[in-house]
C-alpha cells in the first residue's frame, strides 16, 4: 500500500489551485482577550466524506457509486455547482449559506492503513505522525501553550477516556447521560455478536424498537440517541458561553459496513442537530468567536460492498463551523475520482492534512506560536504560519 | 472448543478472571481456597462482628427509648429519622463492601459459595429497621464461617440467627414470658416452619403432612429474638408428650429446636434437595444425575460434610464440559466485569468514602481525570444502582426463596439492555488505558469465541470494543 505523504508543496499547490483554502476569518478580525472558543468534534467510526458532500460534478459520479450517489435531480442539495450536500444534513444548509459552516474535502489524518479504528483514532487524537505515537492528546498539549490563561480552560464532555484532551494539563470533564443510546453501527455489531447464540439473538431482537411495542429500552432508541447528542452539544455550548474556552466531544455511528444508506442518514442527522444545538447553547455572541472542527479517523472506500455498505478508506472531509470561520464553501484540493487519482485505486486520495486545519485554528485563535505548534502540538507537521492565506 | 480448566474454574465456579490473580489449575487449588478464605474477615460488616453487634445494640436502644416516649405522647421524630439514616448508611456501605469483597477476593469459589448459601438462606436487609444492620452480620457470622463444614452446623447457624427469625416474622417477644400453649393451638405462625422445610432442608417436592408442618412450627414457635440485644431464646411452648416428627420424637426439652434442625439436616430428602440445587446453580438448570449422584454418596458417607460434597461435584467430568448453558445473574455480571478492568483497590475505597460524605450525583463538571475518585455518581451507578436496575439489589432478595439463578430469569430484553448500558458506562469510566485486545483476554481468556475477538478488534470505538466483550454471550454465560 503506497503512502501519500501530504507535503508542504502539496498543500501549497492545493491552495493555489482552489479559490479559498484558508478556513478561518482573518486573524485581525478574530477575538482577543480570551474570548476565542474552539470545539473539536471527533466523528468516530470513519465518516464517508463522499456521501456527506458529494462531488456530483465529477464525471460519471452516479455510476461510480450506484445506489448511494445523488445529484441535484435526485435530492442532493447543491452547494456550489460541483459539490452537493446529502439531504440527511439539510438542516445545515442555512449555516452554510450564512458562511458559518464549510467543508474541507479530501482530508485525512496521518493514518494510512484502513485497518483499525483504534490506531487511526489514536493518531488523530494524539496528533502523531506515522511511527511516532504520542501518549497525550494534541489538544491537551496545545492548552499549555496558550499564552493567556483565560483561554486555557478546557472540558472533555461525556467521555473520560478521550485521548485528545488527555495529558499533563488538567482539564475538566463532564459526564452526561447523553450518549447512552447505541449508534446504528454499534447495534449492527451486537446483532453479529449474538448471531451464533439463539437465546441472545432472540432477546436482542425483542429489545429492539422494531419489535413494535414502544416498550424498548432507551439504549436502542434512536430518538433518544438523537436527543441525547443534541443535549450534549447544547450543554457544551453553554459551558463555552460561560467559563470554558476549549471543548471536545465525540459522535459515533459512521462505521457503515452495511446498509450505509440508512446508517449514514441517522448519523448525519444526529451530527446536523449537534451543530445547531451547539450554536444555540453558545448564543450569538459566543458563537461569533467560536470555531468548530469536526474530523474523523478515516474515510471510506469509493465502491459499495456486497452489504450495501462501504469498507474503510482514507480521504474524508472535515467540517468547520462557527462565527470565526470563513464558511460557505467547500475548500481543499479536489483530487478527482478517476482510477489513477484514487489512493491505491480504492478511495479518495487525501490532499489536506487535518492537523493543518487544527494548527491554523490554534495559531490564529489562541496565539500559539508556530514554533510551538510544529514542535509540541503537532511534532513534524509542515506548517507555515507566514503563508499568505493565514494572514488573510 | 472447550475452554481450559482455569477458565471454567474462574467463570463457572468463580467470579471470573482478574489480571494479576492466579486462576485455579486443578480441583485441589479450588478446594484449598475454602479453609484459607474462612480465615480472612470479609469487608463487611464494616466494624467487624463484635463492633456491629454493639452498633446495632446502641441504635436499637435509642429507638426503643424513643418508641416508649412516643407511646407516652412524646415522640422524637428527628431522632427516629436520624437513626434511620444511620442504618441506611451502614447498610449502603456494607452493600458496597459485599461487591468489593467479591471483586478483590482471590478465593472465587468460596465467594460464589457464600452467595449460593445467602440465596439458600435468603434474608432481606430492607425488611425492617434491624435487618439493615444484621443481614451483613448474618452473612459474616452465620454463613461464611460455616459453609464448608457439616450442613447441620450451617443450618443451625442460619436458622437460629436473629436476621432469619426477624425476616421470616418469627414471633418476637418483649422481655415478658409467654404463656405455654398446647400443640395444635390456633394462630401458630407456620411461615418459618414452611420455609424451613420447603426452602432450607427437604424441599417442596419432598412431601410432608400437615401434622409434620404443625409439629415443626410448634417447636419453632418457642424461638424468640430479644428486640434490643438481638439474643435468641428458646422456650418450649409446652410439653409434647413425645411428639413424633418424621419418625423422631421430641419431648418439649430445651434443645428440641437444635435436635430438630440436626435431624432435618441429615434426612435424605435434604441431601438430594441441596445437591441438586448446587448443581443447578453452578452447572445446569437441569442438574445431570451423573453429577448429583456422586455428591449424594459423599453426603451420605460424610453425614453432610459440605467440603466432601463440593469436591464430589468438582470431581465429575460433566462439571467441566464446554456447554455454557447458564446465564450469569446481575451480581456476577457486575463483579466479573469490574474484575476484568483491573481496578486498583484504592478506587473503591475512595468511592465508598465519597458516597459516605454525600457527594452523590455530580452536579458540576469534575476536575481532573480520576475515575472512581472523582465520580462517585458514576461509581455508584456502576455498582449499587446497577444491581438495583438489573433486578438483583445486594441483600434484597424478592422472597425467602432468594434470587433466581435460572437462565430464563436473566435472559430478557430489559436485562440485556441494562447489561449493554452498564458495559458502555464501565468502558467510558474505567477503560481509558485499556487496550481492547488485552481486555478480551482479561475478561474471557480462552473462553472468547473467534467472532467476539474479530468484532472487538473491528469496533468503531474503543468504548464499543469493550462493550462488545462485556455484552458477549460467553461473558454472560457460564
Amino acid at each position: 500500500m503506497s503512502f501519500t505523504r501530504i507535503t508542504r508543496r502539496g498543500f501549497l499547490s492545493a491552495s493555489a489551485a482552489s479559490v479559498m483554502l484558508w478556513p478561518l476569518a482573518s486573524r485581525g478580525q478574530s477575538a482577543t482577550g480570551g474570548e476565542s472558543r474552539l470545539v473539536v468534534i471527533l466523528l468516530r467510526g470513519g465518516l464517508d466524506g463522499l456521501q456527506l458532500v458529494q462531488p456530483y460534478g465529477e464525471a460519471g459520479w452516479s455510476g461510480l457509486r450506484a445506489g448511494l450517489a445523488l445529484t441535484p435531480e435526485t435530492g442532493l442539495l447543491d452547494l456550489d455547482g460541483f459539490y452537493g450536500l446529502d439531504p440527511s444534513a439539510a438542516s445545515l444548509l442555512p449555516l452554510y449559506r450564512a458562511g458559518e459552516l464549510g467543508f474541507v474535502h479530501a482530508t485525512a489524518g496521518p493514518y494510512r492503513n484502513r485497518a483499525d479504528h483504534f490506531s487511526a483514532q489514536n493518531m488523530l487524537e494524539s496528533g502523531s505522525g506515522e511511527g511516532r505515537l504520542q501518549r497525550t492528546g494534541w489538544l491537551n498539549r496545545a492548552l499549555a501553550l496558550i499564552p493567556r490563561s483565560a483561554g486555557r480552560r478546557a472540558i472533555d464532555v461525556n467521555a473520560s477516556m478521550e485521548l485528545i484532551l488527555s495529558g499533563a494539563t488538567t482539564t475538566d470533564s463532564w459526564t452526561t447521560q447523553a450518549d447512552t443510546s447505541l449508534a446504528p453501527d454499534e447495534v449492527d455489531m451486537l446483532a453479529r455478536l449474538y448471531s451464533e447464540d439463539d437465546g441472545f439473538s432472540r432477546t436482542l431482537a425483542a429489545a429492539m424498537p422494531a419489535a413494535g411495542s414502544g416498550n424498548h429500552s432507551a439504549i436502542f432508541d434512536p430518538q433518544r440517541r438523537a436527543a441525547g447528542i443534541a443535549d450534549m452539544a447544547r450543554l457544551t455550548g453553554g459551558l463555552l458561553r460561560e467559563n470554558y474556552r476549549i471543548a471536545s466531544f465525540s459522535i459515533g455511528g459512521w462505521d457503515s459496513h452495511r446498509d450505509q444508506k440508512q446508517l449514514f442518514a441517522r448519523a448525519s442527522a444526529d451530527l446536523s442537530r449537534a451543530f445547531l444545538a451547539l450554536k444555540e447553547g453558545l448564543g450569538e455572541e459566543a458563537w461569533r468567536n467560536t470555531s468548530v472542527l469536526a474530523v474523523t479517523e478515516f474515510g471510506r472506500a469509493l465502491r459499495l460492498n456486497d452489504h450495501g455498505g462501504t469498507e474503510h478508506g482514507t480521504g474524508s472531509l472535515a467540517i468547520i463551523a462557527g462565527g470565526a470561520v470563513a464558511g460557505g464553501s467547500v475548500m481543499g484540493e479536489w483530487p478527482g475520482l478517476s482510477h489513477d487519482a484514487l489512493l491505491d485505486g480504492q478511495d479518495l486520495a487525501p490532499t489536506t492534512d487535518v492537523r493543518e486545519i487544527a494548527a491554523a485554528m490554534l495559531y490564529q485563535q489562541f496565539d500559539i506560536s508556530i514554533g510551538n505548534i510544529v514542535s509540541k502540538v503537532f511534532p513534524g507537521l509542515d506548517f507555515d504560519g507566514n503563508s499568505i492565506y493565514l494572514r488573510g | 472448543m472447550t475452554p481450559s480448566f482455569s477458565t471454567i474454574a474462574s467463570r463457572r465456579f468463580g467470579y471470573g478472571m482478574r489480571p494479576g490473580e492466579d486462576a485455579p489449575d486443578d480441583v485441589d487449588d479450588m478446594m484449598a481456597q475454602l479453609p484459607k478464605a474462612m480465615k480472612s474477615a470479609p469487608r463487611f460488616p464494616r466494624e467487624g462482628i463484635t463492633g456491629r453487634r454493639e452498633t446495632a445494640g446502641r441504635l436499637l436502644s435509642v429507638r426503643a427509648v424513643e418508641a416508649k416516649a412516643a407511646l407516652d405522647g412524646r415522640p422524637n421524630v428527628a431522632l427516629r429519622k436520624e437513626t434511620q439514616k444511620e442504618a441506611d448508611r451502614i447498610f449502603e456501605r456494607d452493600a458496597l463492601g459485599r461487591i468489593t469483597q467479591a471483586v478483590y477476593s482471590p478465593y472465587g469459589f468460596y465467594e460464589r459459595l457464600a452467595t449460593f448459601w445467602m440465596d439458600h438462606f435468603a434474608v432481606n436487609a430492607r425488611k425492617v429497621y434491624e435487618t439493615h444492620m444484621i443481614v451483613p452480620l448474618f452473612e459474616a457470622e452465620a454463613i461464611r464461617p460455616n459453609l464448608a463444614g457439616p450442613f447441620s452446623k450451617l443450618l443451625k447457624a442460619a436458622i437460629l440467627h436473629p436476621a432469619m427469625l426477624i425476616y421470616l416474622d418469627q414471633e418476637r417477644v418483649e422481655a415478658t414470658a409467654n404463656e405455654p400453649e398446647a400443640p395444635g393451638a390456633p394462630a401458630l405462625n407456620e411461615t418459618l416452619g414452611r420455609d424451613l422445610l420447603d426452602l432450607h432442608t427437604m424441599g417442596a417436592d419432598a412431601g410432608y403432612s400437615v401434622e409434620d408442618l404443625r409439629g415443626v412450627s410448634f417447636i419453632l414457635a418457642g424461638l424468640s429474638v430479644d428486640n434490643r440485644s438481638l439474643e435468641i431464646a428458646y422456650r418450649p411452648r409446652g410439653r409434647t408428650n413425645g411428639m413424633a416428627l418424621f419418625g423422631r420424637t421430641y419431648t418439649g426439652g430445651s434443645d428440641d429446636h437444635q435436635r430438630m434442625l440436626e435431624d432435618l439436616a441429615v434426612r435424605p430428602e435434604t441431601a438430594r434437595f441441596i445437591c441438586r440445587k448446587l448443581v443447578s446453580h453452578f452447572i445446569s438448570d437441569d442438574p445431570p444425575a451423573e453429577v448429583v449422584e456422586p455428591m449424594l454418596a459423599a453426603w451420605t458417607e460424610s453425614n453432610g460434610d459440605l467440603t466432601r460434597v463440593y469436591r464430589a461435584m468438582l470431581d465429575q467430568p460433566r462439571a467441566w464440559s464446554g456447554e455454557m448453558s447458564k446465564v450469569i445473574p446481575p451480581f456476577d455480571f457486575v463483579v466479573t466485569g469490574l474484575r476484568a478492568f483491573e481496578l486498583k483497590p484504592g478506587e473503591f475505597q475512595a468511592l465508598a468514602k465519597a458516597m459516605e460524605s454525600g457527594v452523590g450525583e455530580e452536579a458540576m463538571p469534575m476536575t481532573g481525570k480520576g475515575v472512581m475518585r472523582d465520580k462517585p455518581g458514576v461509581a455508584r451507578a456502576l455498582t449499587i444502582e446497577a444491581l438495583k436496575r438489573m433486578g438483583q439489589p445486594v441483600w434484597q432478595p424478592p422472597s425467602p426463596a432468594g434470587f433466581s439463578d435460572r437462565t430464563d430469569a436473566w435472559l430478557s430484553p430489559g436485562q440485556i439492555s441494562e447489561r449493554i448500558g452498564w458495559a458502555r458506562m464501565a468502558a467510558r469510566a474505567l477503560g481509558r488505558d485499556v487496550e481492547p485486545e488485552e481486555f478480551v483476554e482479561a475478561a474471557l481468556g480462552d473462553g472468547a469465541r473467534d467472532v467476539t475477538r474479530e468484532l472487538v478488534l473491528a469496533a468503531p470505538t474503543k468504548v464499543h470494543a469493550l462493550t462488545l466483550a462485556l455484552a458477549s454471550p460467553e461473558f454472560n454465560r457460564r
